[in-house]
């Protein structure tokens, strides 16, 4: 069983090539341009996922040593996404699979960053079971799946308005930090005292998450401050960057520890982009080990935006049996 | 109109009033510094127009769809990652403009050129202990 994986539901462009259980290749297209041209990575630039869907698959295909009449089926991402980028890929993936003939897979981006999991790593050999629960955090995302089975799942808490990686990055900006700011917040948050300053944690009911309140609160906080010194934040950007860091960990920690006491399972795996965040590894670390939860956390390049977890999603569904016909289209909001 | 909001629960008082005097416009645009409460506005106004799903930050997204009871789009869009017009073109922004739906911009000031020629204009301010001052009207060029 030959998979080629496309993802592009948002920034980033991606290909990958499965065969069996192997992740031969696992292509970004950031990373490609920036090797070929050693320039500026373009964020959100226009046409981009055109400009390199094209060399991004055939870099996969190269890399994993396949041709396309090996394949024996086409995935893609469906959705949620930017509807622009996912008709990009889903397009592609229609045409390829049309012209060889071969089954294509819808895949839901939102459950694919869970499957990440059991996608084989030498370094990482123990997979969660089931059931367990999946803490999926992002720049567009924060979610508390319960995972039943690969293709069973659902969401029992997610954010009411903002993501949790876009609380980092929008304090960042009141910091004065660029955009997107979040992995500078880690970094400085590393040298800083989390309890110098303390936010409010906005209380939610269940299991949901609300992230909009601290962005006012560090507006407030720091309108205040700088009125008596102008140069609070320099002075103090450690400690305001670990305090706010400590913070959001804390709202995202709250809410697991409660579905672990709502379920009563105690493995845990997290994903998505913001769990790059070192304060986030090392807290549920630390929480796993007092409360005896077993810890599972991806490699950095399965965290983030990519096809390999389009790939391993694509794998259980190709076991099932479970294939799109032409007729398919994208859906930006699609849930599960 | 000047809207004082002393308390986070007269919001949707607020939202009710403001729908009345910009019913006829479908397109909002949204101004205020970052933490000013646009988003939170936003859910308030959706909420009153009988969205039900969850109304959450299209920062990410750029632009998220939602539906009212009655079966209606709403566009929420988040311009603020757009870095010129043509990214916003290249989401085809264009047609959700001209659909005639609801379409909330949030950071609209990144694609000034976009703008139609009617609009309803809603700025917000951010005072002492939680007070929000909503400045509102009817542009048309």
């Amino acid at each position: 069983m030959i998979i080629l994986a496309i993802e592009s539901s948002c920034d980033e462009t991606s290909a990958a090539v499965l065969v069996n259980g192997d992740m031969r290749s696992n292509v970004i297209a950031a990373q490609l341009i920036h090797e070929q041209y050693g320039g500026v990575v373009p964020e959100l630039a226009s046409r981009a996922h055109q400009q390199h869907i094209w060399p991004v698959v055939e870099r996969a295909l190269a890399d994993a040593s396949v041709a396309k009449t090996d394949l024996s089926a086409v995935a893609f991402t469906r959705g949620p996404g930017l509807l622009g980028s996912l008709l990009v890929g889903a397009s592609f993936a229609k045409a390829l699979a049309l012209g060889l003939a071969i089954p294509l897979i819808e895949v839901n981006h939102m459950q694919a960053h869970v499957l990440a999991h059991f996608i084989d790593d030498p370094e990482r050999p123990e997979k969660p079971n089931f059931p367990f629960l999946c803490l999926t955090v992002s720049g567009g995302h924060t979610q508390i799946v319960r995972v039943d089975g690969p293709l069973a799942m659902h969401v029992i808490g997610q954010t009411m308005d903002d993501a949790v990686g876009e609380a980092f990055d929008k304090s960042a900006k009141l910091l004065g930090l660029p955009y997107p700011g979040g992995p500078l917040i880690d970094k400085y948050a590393a040298e800083g005292n989390p309890l110098a300053y303390r936010f409010p944690m906005s209380e939610m009911p269940d299991l949901n998450f609300s992230f909009s309140g601290i962005k006012t609160a560090i507006l407030y906080f720091l309108r205040q401050q700088t009125k008596d010194n102008p140069d609070f934040i320099q002075q103090h950007l450690p400690d305001i960057c670990a305090s706010i860091q400590h913070t959001l960990i804390q709202m995202l920690l709250t809410k697991l520890k409660r579905a672990v006491r709502e379920t009563g399972i105690t493995q845990i795996a997290i994903a998505g982009g913001v769990s790059a965040n070192r304060g986030l590894r090392t807290a549920l670390n630390q929480l796993g080990q007092e409360q005896n939860w077993q810890i599972f956390i991806p490699r950095f390049e399965y965290c983030t935006d990519n096809a390999a977890m389009i790939a391993m999603a694509a794998k259980f569904k190709f076991e099932q049996g479970d294939f799109v016909d032409q007729t398919v289209s994208p859906l930006p909001r699609l849930s599960f | 109109m000047t809207l004082e909001l002393k308390h986070l629960d007269d919001i949707d008082s607020v939202a009710h009033r403001l729908l009345a005097a910009g019913r006829e416009q479908p397109v909002w645009l949204f101004e205020g510094d970052m933490g000013a409460g646009k988003t939170t506005l936003i859910k308030a106004l959706c909420r009153a127009l009988g969205v039900l799903t969850p109304v959450q930050s299209p920062t990410y997204s750029i632009v998220n769809e939602y539906t009212t009871h009655e079966g209606h789009p709403v566009y929420h869009f988040d311009c603020y990652r757009l870095r010129n017009e043509a990214e916003a073109l290249d989401i085809g922004i264009e047609e959700y403009l001209a659909s005639g739906n609801y379409c909330f911009i949030e950071w609209p000031e990144r694609v000034v050129s976009l703008w139609p020629a009617r609009y309803f204009q809603v700025q917000l301010t951010a005072g002492a202990d939680d007070q929000r001052t909503i400045e509102a009207r009817l542009v048309t060029d």
